[in-house]
Formats: C-alpha cells, sequence, structure tokens
C-alpha cells in the first residue's frame, strides 16, 4: 500500500509465464475511478469486528511498536506535530485516528498500514514544492484505510488461493481420472490468479487518488497539485535513467503493482477537474510548508545528494528551484556536480559556490567549499577570507582545526 | 515484525517431513543452568494463524491472546520444576528499573544476531571458520549491563507459531492424499509449529544456547499438539527448552 513501490519480483514472474504475459494487455488501460464515487467506508473510531481483521490489526500493533521506536525516524517535534495536524486535517471521517511517522529514507515514498498509520519518507518532504503536494500524499494514503483496502486486498488474496487450491485440486484429480497431465494448465491458472491479485492493487491505487484528490479539494486545496506531484516524478525517474545511460522503468508492466505513473497523472488531472468547484479560492500553502520544513531541507537535501544519482538530484534540485533559487539550492547544486566529478565539474561547482555565497541564506558549508575552491584556484586571499567566514558561522566545526591550517597555509 | 525475519529464514532451513524435529546448538562449555538460577524471558512473541484452503496463514486475535497466556503459563511451571526462578515479561515495560526502550533495544539487538545465527547454523550457509566450535555469538556489553542490573543471571528469547489448518485445507488435504488411489498424489501441508529459543547468559553476554523446533504433517487431521490448549503449550514448551544438552567440551569431559 505503498505510493510507489515498483519492484515486485517482475522479472522472475516474467520469466514463468512470458508468452502470456506477451499475449494480455488487459490492465494497461483501466477505466479512472470517479472521485464522487469515493465515500469513505468507515467513520470516526473505527474499531475492527471481524475475526480475520482483528487478528491483522493485532499483527499490526506489534508493526507499529516496533515502527514508532525505530531509529530511522525523525522525532523533530515541530516537523511530526506539522504532520499530524495536516492528517488530521486531509483524513476525512478518520483524520483523528490515524497516526503518521517520518522515516529518515531519502526516497519518495509513503506506507499506509491497515491499522491507520502512515510512515512518510523524508525523501517525500524534500520533493514536494508545496503543503497541498504534501497533503495529497497524505490524503492518497489516508484513503487507502478509508477505503478499508488492506482488508479487502487480504480477503481477496485468500478467496483467489482458495479457489487456486480447490480448481487445481479438481483439475489435477479429473485429469489423472482421464490420464491428462493437467501441470501446465494449472501454472496457467496460477499465473492468472497472481494476475488477478495486482489488477486488484492497481485498482485500489485508482480509488486511493480519487479519494485523495475530493479530500484535497474539500479542504481548500488545489487538487491538481496531485498530478503536477506526479509530473515531478516522472521528469525524475526520466532524468535519472538518462544520467545512467539506460530508460526509464515506465511501469507499463502487466505485473506492475501501480497504474502507470502517467496514467495517474492523467486521471488525476481529469478527477481534479472534476472537484475543483468554480468561484471557491485554493490555496497552495506554499510558505507554510517552508516554514514547517526549514530546519530539516538542509538534511533532506544532503541525504539526497549524497545518493550519487546525480540525475535525479539535479532535477529535484531544479524542480525546488522553479519558485525561486536560494542561497541552500545554490550550494547543494554544486555539491552535487563536485561528487559527480565529471571533466569540468569542479570549475562547474566552484561557480556554484560562488553563486551560492551570493545569497543571504548561504549555508556554512557553502563558504567552506567556496573557500577551498578559491584556494585551489590559487585566489589565496579571498579564499582565506571565506574559510575565516566559515568558521565565523560554524565555530564548533568539526574540521575547524584542519580549516585554520589551511587559513594559514594559504592552500 | 523483526522476529518474522529470524523465523522465515529459519523455517526455511529446517526441512520440512511429517514428524516432530528439534535441532540445538550449544556454546562449547555450555552447562544448562540448574539450583537456584534467575531467568529473565523476554517478552514471548507468540502468533497463531489459521490455514485458509488456499495456503494463507490468517492471523488470529483471540486465538493468539490464549495461547500467548499458556505459553507464558507453561513456561513459569517448567521452570518451577528446575528450581529456578523465571520472570516473564508480558510487555516491555515490566521491568522495574529498566526502560522500555532499553527492553526494545535488546530485543532488537537479539533479533539481529538471532537472524546471523539463522543465517549460519540453520540454513546452510555454514561458516567454515566456526566449524565444530559450537554457537559463538554474543550480545555484548548491552546484555551483561542489563544482567548486572536487574541481578538475572540468563535471559531467554522465545517465539512460538501455530498455524491451524481451516476445515477448508484440511479437506483439500484428504483430496490430495485421496487422489494417490488414481495416480494424482498432491499431498499438501496441514497444521504445523514453528518455534525458537534463545538462552543468553547474562553474565558474559553470550548466546550460550539456541534451539528450533517444528512440527508439521501432510496427512489430514493429524496434529502434533494445540497451543490454544494448557496441555499443547506444555508439549511445546517442554520440546523446546525442556531438554538443553550441554555443550561439547562439557560433555566430552562427562565422558571420560
Amino acid at each position: 500500500m505503498c505510493a510507489r513501490c515498483f519492484d515486485i519480483d517482475r522479472r522472475a514472474l516474467l520469466a514463468g509465464g512470458g508468452l502470456l504475459a506477451a499475449s494480455l494487455t488487459t490492465g494497461v488501460a483501466e477505466a479512472r475511478v470517479r472521485p464522487a464515487d469515493m465515500t469513505p467506508l468507515i467513520g470516526p473510531g473505527f474499531k475492527p469486528t471481524d475475526a480475520d481483521e482483528l487478528g491483522l490489526w493485532q499483527q499490526m500493533h506489534r508493526v507499529e511498536e516496533e515502527i514508532s521506536g525505530s531509529n530511522l525516524l525523525i522525532k523533530d517535534p515541530a516537523v511530526t506535530a506539522y504532520l499530524q495536524q495536516l492528517i488530521g486535517k486531509v483524513g476525512g471521517p478518520a483524520a483523528k485516528d490515524m497516526r503518521i511517522y517520518l522515516a529518515r529514507i531519502p526516497d519518495f515514498n509513503a506506507i499506509m498500514f491497515p491499522t491507520g498509520f502512515t510512515v512518510i519518507f523524508s525523501g517525500l518532504l524534500l520533493r514536494m514544492r508545496n503543503e497541498a503536494q504534501l497533503a495529497g500524499v497524505i490524503a492518497h494514503e489516508s484513503g487507502h484505510f478509508l477505503r478499508r483496502h488492506m482488508i479487502r486486498m487480504w480477503r481477496d488474496m485468500k478467496r483467489k488461493s482458495d479457489l487456486f487450491a480447490i480448481g487445481s485440486m479438481v483439475a489435477g484429480v479429473a485429469g489423472a481420472g482421464a490420464g491428462v497431465n493437467t501441470g501446465q494448465l494449472t501454472q496457467l491458472a496460477q499465473l492468472g490468479t497472481i494476475l488477478s491479485l495486482f489488477r486488484y492493487n492497481r485498482v485500489m491505487e485508482a480509488e486511493a487518488d480519487a479519494m485523495g484528490a475530493r479530500l484535497l479539494a474539500e479542504n481548500g486545496y488545489p487538487a491538481a497539485e496531485m498530478a503536477n506531484t506526479w509530473e515531478q516524478l516522472i521528469g525524475e525517474m526520466t532524468k535519472s535513467a538518462r544520467y545512467r545511460r539506460k530508460r526509464r522503468d515506465r511501469g507499463y508492466s502487466l505485473f506492475a503493482t501501480h497504474p502507470a505513473p502517467e496514467s495517474r497523472m492523467a486521471d488525476l488531472r481529469v478527477s481534479a477537474a472534476e472537484v475543483t468547484v468554480a468561484g471557491r479560492a485554493y490555496d497552495t500553502g506554499r510558505d507554510r510548508y517552508l516554514s514547517a520544513i526549514r530546519d530539516i531541507r538542509p538534511m533532506l537535501l544532503d541525504d539526497q545528494v549524497k545518493l550519487n544519482d546525480p540525475g535525479a538530484s539535479q532535477y529535484v534540485i531544479e524542480t525546488l528551484a522553479r519558485d525561486g533559487w536560494n542561497g541552500l539550492l545554490r550550494f547543494h547544486e554544486a555539491e552535487v556536480w563536485r561528487l559527480r566529478n565529471r571533466p569540468g565539474d569542479d570549475l562547474r561547482a566552484a561557480q556554484g559556490y560562488a553563486v551560492a555565497v551570493a545569497f543571504p541564506d548561504a549555508p556554512a558549508d557553502a563558504w567552506r567549499w567556496h573557500g577551498v575552491s578559491l584556494l585551489k584556484q590559487g585566489r589565496t586571499n579571498e579564499g582565506r577570507s571565506a574559510l575565516t567566514r566559515y568558521l565565523a558561522m560554524k565555530p564548533a566545526a568539526p574540521d575547524a582545526p584542519f580549516i585554520q591550517q589551511m587559513i594559514v597555509a594559504g592552500r | 515484525m523483526r522476529h518474522q525475519g529470524i523465523a522465515l529464514a529459519l523455517a526455511l532451513g529446517v526441512s520440512l517431513s511429517a514428524c516432530v524435529q528439534t535441532r540445538q546448538y550449544a556454546d562449547v562449555e555450555f552447562t544448562p543452568p540448574s539450583g537456584d538460577y534467575r531467568l529473565l524471558v523476554m517478552r514471548p512473541d507468540v502468533t497463531v494463524t489459521s490455514l485458509r484452503t488456499g495456503g494463507m496463514a490468517e492471523p488470529r486475535a483471540d486465538w493468539t491472546e490464549t495461547a500467548r497466556a499458556n505459553i507464558i503459563a507453561a513456561l513459569k511451571d517448567q521452570q518451577a520444576g528446575r528450581g529456578g526462578k523465571a520472570l516473564v515479561l508480558e510487555r516491555r515495560s515490566g521491568l522495574t528499573g529498566v526502560s522500555e526502550e532499553t527492553v526494545a533495544d535488546l530485543e532488537r539487538l537479539h533479533s539481529a544476531v538471532g537472524n546471523s545465527i539463522a543465517l549460519h547454523k540453520y540454513s546452510g550457509a555454514r561458516l567454515p571458520t566456526k566449524r565444530g566450535r559450537g554457537l559463538e555469538y554474543t550480545l555484548g556489553e548491552d546484555a551483561v549491563a542489563l544482567g548486572r542490573k536487574t541481578g538475572f543471571d540468563y535471559a531467554l528469547f522465545l517465539r512460538a507459531e501455530d498455524n491451524v489448518a481451516s476445515t477448508g485445507r484440511i479437506a483439500l488435504q484428504v483430496l490430495g492424499v485421496a487422489g494417490c488411489a488414481i495416480g494424482f498424489c498432491a499431498p499438501s501441508g496441514g497444521s504445523s509449529q514453528f518455534a525458537y529459543a534463545s538462552l543468553v547468559d547474562l553474565k558474559t553476554g553470550e548466546v550460550v544456547w539456541f534451539n528450533v523446533l517444528k512440527t508439521g504433517s501432510q496427512l489430514p487431521g493429524v496434529s502434533f499438539g494445540d497451543i490454544r490448549t494448557n496441555q499443547g503449550a506444555a508439549t511445546m514448551v517442554e520440546r523446546l527448552v525442556g531438554r538443553m544438552k550441554p555443550g561439547r567440551l562439557v560433555r566430552a569431559r562427562e565422558r571420560r
């Protein structure tokens, strides 16, 4: 139930059913789910009563205990309170029941668990340009809970695996009676079962998208931002793949658990238009968002840059800069070049640091690298003063004695 | 959640057959605790599932609660019989003077070490340098610190699973065996159990003893105990921790 889990063992499945996979193309062009049809299936304070759901919840309590105590979580009280308040706003009838955790994982993802707690990856916060985009993802995840997707999926899997077991047993016994080997037929049936499980999953993602768009618009956010999020993701995947001289995984596969990003984006545009009420004012909440993540944004950028995925990092930074460049973004742009280290990148990075320090919000590290670059170019005095500036901004820097030495030596 | 990782690795490692299987490893110098020792049983991780017709294991909350209570009661009885004083933690906060976080950290550390034991002792990825050297794993200083603080001599980590075949699954098993008569033999697994226990010496921090129990049968209706009952839980506890074998060197000395 995550926002984008592309990598189910597709290759293994393909190996088993290549021919069939090639001949079937269902599931790629599915009908869009209309936001108007998406009514929440649970109310406030929902508690399970059926045996299977009770069992699922009991296990998930242990999972939540483990996750809530994980040292991967970012526990900044201001940021977590902000996220909790946001899910309390766009979470529909279950808004007050859901819990939200922020994990420090530099990846674009979010997961909703069956008991109504969700884990947001820090890489997601980095990529969101405004509150509406983040609220869109949270509303999508809430949609999974409100539409009871996990238990519905569990029951669907149970039903299909039961039917398959009975079917293959009956076929086997009947086949043996008639002297036919039904082994291959059974394998095909198994593939069919697996395929329909994936399809069910895609339908649910589409439902969550529609539900999310509706929750977003109802709470005064422009629902079109959900489609923009996908546009950004597609752009990033393309850039990342191109840098590595690969083609982007297009997610058209029959086995994709989620609809292709393109079709999700297209559907979301239509849905957004549907839920938008003419004359009503919608607010992206960009300022609110930026002030909420201000303290952790340098860390988010740093984590992304250190992934050593220059194509993606550069795209992410450029996307954020569409709302205006600043010292922080310019510094990390230069960092991408420095770490990429292709011919000419040192010069590019040096120029980047020089641009970064011209902004009033340039981080201390921008001055550090600006100084180091200047020393390398033989501009000793300028370099010294930049490094002095770094030490003034960050007197307790772990590398302070080293920098001190550079200032003295001038190289 | 983490325990399931070990469980999965172990379940794959110990081969499936229609019987009760245990396989234990011990530190070469291990002597089973006896006399007046104090044992801390970390929160037992118990899960009872219902095996559906198609093979999916569906967790059942009520069964799990009953079984957990049974296992805890059986453990207390069993330890009392050996002369030790055992405290069974029913939740992480159950240890006075020790924070929930400390207990959680030790559980996580044990999960990591347990995964390693599962991989190198049970899943076939044997380490040539560890050959014939028994169990050589430790939880280190954290475990020693806990022992010093609480006065316990040993800590026991335990996980128990029982997968109870539903009526539909039993019918499928019957059909699979009946098919043999006409040349289509397709026996499928029925009720099965899986458990492991890990004993840590809190004076040294070392994992001194580790045991895995697996029961299961492909014959319909055959079960090797049901931990939802008092008797079944007692049987499982006895099979799992009832017969601790001393370490190799200790046994060698005894023979001499």
